[in-house]
């Protein structure tokens, strides 16, 4: 049938066809399922007694990159971006002292016992009585079982710090009474690793009788990105997705005053050029994360002063004590001294610190000593010792894209090349993209690998079983190398409650290693921050939960 | 007219599928596993094969598929591998700023490109004629990122005309979610201060996107009015002793919309990709920057959404260009 049609009908057609345009986007509303809390205020937010919206002058705006942030939930957090902002809301039992690594200060917990109980260590935690909530409840014995079962139960990325590493099983977790927390774990871990995993955001407290209603069926944890159950210096008010995070002061906060920043926005920034122009034109209080070049072009701005801090990440290079010639200690302490350090740090831009260990900065059992430096004769020396022929070649995995400290992997992995090629070892890069490359890695098939480790929890275990212990299948499993000393050691170090002789043990293993494993240890990244003048009281610390407390802020 | 939208859209089911079979199996093929990228460099082997698990990807290619497409019939995208949510609910959010950019952008390019390339056309080798053009040249010859780049650096940094990158400025609440585009919906609730910060943030990001089209549609304007002023019709109509008003607007022009309409189509499709570069210099969190992060981390639940939506509008946009042409054009019948 062939017919004109009228003009009306067809704009009724052409509405129609716009109506079905829109279903992509309208109809996908009322199916979404958490919707960002629009107008509701947050758990905590009807605390906000000041009234009215906070001036320019109490906020902090914080631009940093947010990309990898997936979940405000403390039992599911195990990003940067998610950490922060979740250790700035809950709060732990206990915390460490910042700048005194290894040594706790109690938060929640006013004291903690570690006793002997048979084949069980026994923790109870006494409950400071003036702790409470957001929403004006006190924090009970209860709300710290419920936490930590949740965390369990939920069983996400974090929940191995628990589970695996502090060994808690259903049914050891004890509310005595509303201030006595009980916790029973086997002899086998150390009481000292178990407390550090403590201080970690996945052990923090969240308020069971707000959570417990908006379970849902995910256990609240979609809930809990949009509200916010805790008793820290801050709570929730708004998430929008990929663009920030809004942070208000909790009025009713326990430990001390109120923070001065009434509100905090977490400015989602991933490009390195919008950092340098939000932190110059101040629509940034504090930009995280800047470039080695935007640094550099910020040097000398009065508006700011650059702050550096150390990540806890370590570059080092992996080589597979079973894959010939790599099998033989000598040819990797060969290659540990072709290796030219100051190079490399150079490369960097001043972007990292030479670290030759396999504990970084910051944490207990760091010891500083860094024992090489290119020596090319003694390389050969080593090499023709080991019977290692000139042109002996050697599989090189790279990965792709940008290593700690903003150098290109390809560029650090060249330099390596280069100083190996010095003393007579091909390595023949090959570059791959970061999963696959881990994926070969994880079945022992590398050679040389380049890579970088940041620990899992903040306490020098977190290091010493990866690198050390063959049988944690980590790193030392990874590059194949099983070796009894190293995992004594490491097994020793980590159930030792005395912090002078658990330092000691990790010295011991730390100079072990150093010479007899495998790994290249390279570099500590520093990351660079831009503070306005106006912001004091900003400290970064790495093996911190919050790496940045926004509650020590203020302007002046 | 109904029947052809019903055509033009049964078509385009198998066009999804098309698609959604190529993205899927393009997506098995790259060696990249998303549940070791979504789990990071420190987990374990017992961890992402739980995960795996969880998210079905331990299933055959074939097995996955189809469970997808069952889901698809319920207007369920699936579970994103990277952000953990529904990708009907990450659409939901990225998908609005972008088709806000886009049509704003839309806007400039129609606004802007026509009228510079009647002027052009009607001026001929005039000292305007040469700047249109050198704008067009300009325009087609610029990269997007460095058109974003320059006008940051000048408008934003320097001069400080303009607010910097994002969709509103950090201390502002965004409006009620109505539509998703913040101008409309801070103007639905009546909120002012936040409809001008809304608009202050869309305007360069606006420009940027649509430099490279105004220069298109101005050529293309040019060219098509020039054409039509050769005309034996145009002459007539002059002869007849029209105002050149009349003769232009009514007539030469009337008669050039055709290609400028395709035109206009096709660059709209240009402008739903220009913006995955415009969203990263901006800050703007679309579908464009979404699209670029799930690639990486081949998150392809959340690929396949963003394909599928751009599947869709695609064919869309060409269908009202199509509509459009009858409105204009006698001769064009649209069953």
């Amino acid at each position: 049938m062939k017919r004109i049609l009228s003009h009306r009908s067809m704009l009724f057609s052409l509405g129609l066809l716009l109506v079905l345009g829109l279903l992509v986007t309208a109809c996908a509303a009322p199916a979404a399922a958490p919707a960002a809390p629009a107008e509701q205020p947050s758990a905590g937010e009807a605390a906000t007694s000041s009234g009215g919206e906070p001036t320019r002058d109490e906020t902090l705006i914080y631009a940093v990159d947010l990309t990898d942030l997936i979940t405000l939930d403390p039992a599911v957090a195990y990003e940067f971006g998610g950490i922060q902002v979740v250790g700035n809301i809950y709060e732990t039992l206990v915390s460490f002292e910042p700048g005194k690594p290894g040594e706790l200060v109690p938060v929640l917990a006013q004291s903690w016992d570690v006793a002997d109980d048979g084949d069980m260590w026994k923790l109870t935690f006494t409950l400071n009585p003036d702790a409470k909530f957001a929403s004006g409840n006190p924090v009970t014995a209860e709300d710290v079982a419920f936490s930590w079962q949740r965390a369990m139960d939920i069983n996400k990325s974090p929940a191995f710090l628990l589970t695996d590493v502090c060994n808690m099983v259903n049914g050891e977790i004890t509310a005595v009474d509303a201030g006595t927390l009980e916790l029973k774990i086997p002899k086998t871990v150390s009481p000292q690793v178990c407390l550090s995993v403590l201080t970690f955001s996945t052990a923090a407290v969240v308020e069971k009788a707000a959570v417990e209603p908006n379970m849902g069926d995910d256990m609240g944890e979609s809930w809990l990105n949009d509200h916010s159950a805790g008793s820290g210096p801050y709570v929730l008010n708004r998430w929008d997705r990929s663009v920030s995070v809004t942070l208000d002061a909790n009025m009713n906060y326990w430990g001390g005053t109120v923070p001065p920043m009434k509100r905090v926005i977490m400015q989602n920034t991933p490009e390195l050029a919008n950092l340098q122009a939000a932190i110059e034109t101040g629509d940034a209080d504090i930009v995280q994360d800047l470039g080695s070049e935007q640094a550099a072009a910020l040097e000398g701005n009065p508006d700011l002063t650059l702050v550096k801090g150390l990540s806890t990440l370590l570059a080092y290079v992996g080589m597979n004590a079973t894959k010939p010639p790599l099998d033989n200690p000598d040819v990797r302490e060969a290659i540990r001294y072709a290796v030219n350090y100051d190079d490399i740090i150079a490369l960097l831009g001043g972007n990292a610190q030479l670290v030759q260990e396999i504990i970084p900065i910051g944490f207990l059992g760091h010891t500083g000593n860094n024992p090489f430096t290119q020596d090319l004769d003694k390389a050969k020396e080593l090499l023709a010792k080991a019977g290692v022929p000139e042109g002996t070649e050697i599989d090189f995995m790279v990965p792709t894209g940008t290593g700690p400290g903003g150098i290109e992997w390809a560029t650090l992995g060249a330099k390596i090349q280069d100083d190996l090629a010095k003393v007579g070892l091909v390595a023949k890069i090959r570059q791959l993209q970061t999963s696959e490359l881990l994926n070969i890695y994880r079945s022992q098939d590398g050679e040389l690998v380049l890579m970088n480790w940041g620990p899992d929890f903040p306490d020098p275990d977190g290091n010493a079983t990866p690198f050390a212990n063959f049988e944690a299948r980590s790193l030392a499993w990874r590059n194949d190398w099983n070796d009894p000393t190293a995992i004594e050691l490491s097994k020793k170090a980590a159930v030792e409650l005395d912090p002078a002789k658990r330092a000691q043990l990790y010295a011991e293993l730390v100079e072990y290693v150093q010479h007899n494993g495998p790994y290249v240890m390279l570099y500590q990244p520093t990351r660079v921050f831009g503070v306005r003048n106006n912001v004091q009281g900003f400290i970064y610390d790495p093996s911190d939960t919050p790496t940045v407390s926004f509650w020590l802020i203020s302007k002046k | 007219m109904a029947r052809f939208i019903v055509r033009r859209f049964g078509g385009l089911i198998f066009v999804l599928i098309g698609v959604s079979v190529l993205t899927f199996f393009l997506a098995q093929v790259v060696p990249v596993d998303p549940a070791a990228t979504a789990l990071g460099s420190n987990a374990r082997e017992e961890q992402i094969e739980a995960y795996r698990q969880q998210m079905g990807l331990d299933k055959p290619a074939v097995v996955q598929y189809a469970n997808y497409v069952a889901r698809l019939f319920h207007g369920d995208l699936g579970k994103s591998i990277r952000t953990r949510r529904a990708v009907l609910a990450d659409l939901r959010d990225y998908l609005p700023a972008t088709i806000e950019l886009a049509l704003v952008a839309m806007l400039v390019t129609v606004l802007v490109g026509t009228p510079l390339g009647i002027i052009a056309a009607l001026n001929r080798n005039s000292f305007l004629d040469a700047a249109a053009r050198s704008l067009a040249l300009i325009g087609s010859a610029m990269p997007i990122f460095y058109v974003g780049l320059v006008l940051l650096g000048i408008f934003y940094r320097q001069l400080q005309w303009f607010p910097g990158p994002g969709r509103l400025d950090a201390t502002l609440t965004p409006p009620r979610h109505i539509t998703g585009l913040y101008t409309v919906d801070s103007l639905l609730t009546g909120n002012w201060q936040t409809l001008r910060n809304a608009l202050g943030h869309l305007i360069l990001p606006a420009i940027t996107l649509g430099f490279y089209s105004t220069a298109s549609l101005l050529r293309m304007t040019r060219s098509s009015i020039l054409e039509m002023l050769g005309h034996d019709y145009v002459r007539t109509a002059r002869a007849k002793g029209l105002a050149e008003r009349v003769v232009i607007g009514r007539h030469v022009f009337k008669n050039a919309l055709p290609p400028i309409l395709t035109i206009i189509g096709i660059l709209f499709g240009s402008l739903l990709s220009g913006a995955v570069l415009t969203e990263t210099i901006f800050n703007w969190p679309g579908i464009g920057r979404y699209a670029t992060t799930s690639v990486t981390t081949l998150d392809y639940p959340a690929v396949m959404g963003v394909t599928l939506v751009a599947a869709f509008i695609y064919p869309l946009v060409n269908t009202l260009v199509d509509i459009a042409y009858s409105f204009i054009d006698p001769r064009v019948r649209v069953n």
